[in-house]
């Protein structure tokens, strides 16, 4: 395994820090960490993007957040589990993942370069 | 109101998309400006919308508008490929954010 797929891995854990700070912190030492988290994640998905295409970085990455989130929020926060919920989350996710793949003209010019 | 916010959000991740993409393209202020602005605005809507939305949902959809809305900006302003994969992909999207503001 490459070192920007342990960057990646790192980031998405960073991601999901951010995203549980910003539903469940309380006080300015909590808000400090979220926003480090925030900028440690995108430092860490910037480095990876370096060696990997972008689309398949953001790709991978955004589907990590959005299920490391999904998650965490059933598992340590007691939402309630609704299925049709995770089904259309999981519909979202694949659109964005599947953009993101696909991908513009940029997705082109990465081909070129 | 959370709804609008998260909506609101999703398009100022839109705005610091075009000024990524203005960055890389002009680089003078005026880009750092949008790029900035942008991810800003962007973060404090998204913060102020999950303290009463379920976080995952929140995050799922504000990731959704922001991919969507740039792939959308992108094939109107940019000469992006229309392929017709990339439509549904945003439809698919749309639809789901729909689904969840509904069933929510």
């Amino acid at each position: 395994m490459n070192r920007s797929w342990i960057y990646i891995l790192i980031g998405v854990l960073f991601e999901a820090a951010w995203v549980i700070g910003f539903k469940h912190a309380a006080d300015p030492l909590a808000w400090l960490a979220t926003v480090a988290s925030l900028v440690i994640s995108f430092y860490l998905i910037i480095i990876a993007s370096a060696k990997l295409p972008v689309g398949t970085v953001y790709a991978v990455y955004t589907g990590l957040g959005t299920a490391g989130t999904v998650l965490a929020e059933m598992l340590l926060f007691a939402e309630p589990v609704q299925p049709a919920k995770l089904l259309l989350i999981a519909m979202l996710l694949a659109g964005v993942i599947g953009l993101k793949l696909i991908g513009g003209s940029s997705a082109a010019k990465e081909a070129e370069h | 109101m959370e709804w609008v916010s998260l909506f609101v959000a999703g398009l100022f991740e839109v705005v610091g998309v075009v000024g990524m993409n203005r960055i890389k393209r002009d680089n003078d202020v005026k880009a750092y400006l949008l790029f900035g602005i942008g991810i800003v605005f962007s973060f404090l809507c998204l913060s102020f919308a999950m303290r009463s939305l379920p976080m995952g949902t929140a995050y799922a959809i504000w990731t959704g508008i922001g991919t969507a809305g740039g792939a959308l900006v992108g094939m109107l302003f940019f000469g992006e490929s229309h392929d017709w994969r990339r439509i549904l992909c945003i439809g698919m999207v749309l639809v789901a954010a729909v689904g969840l503001k509904l069933i929510s």
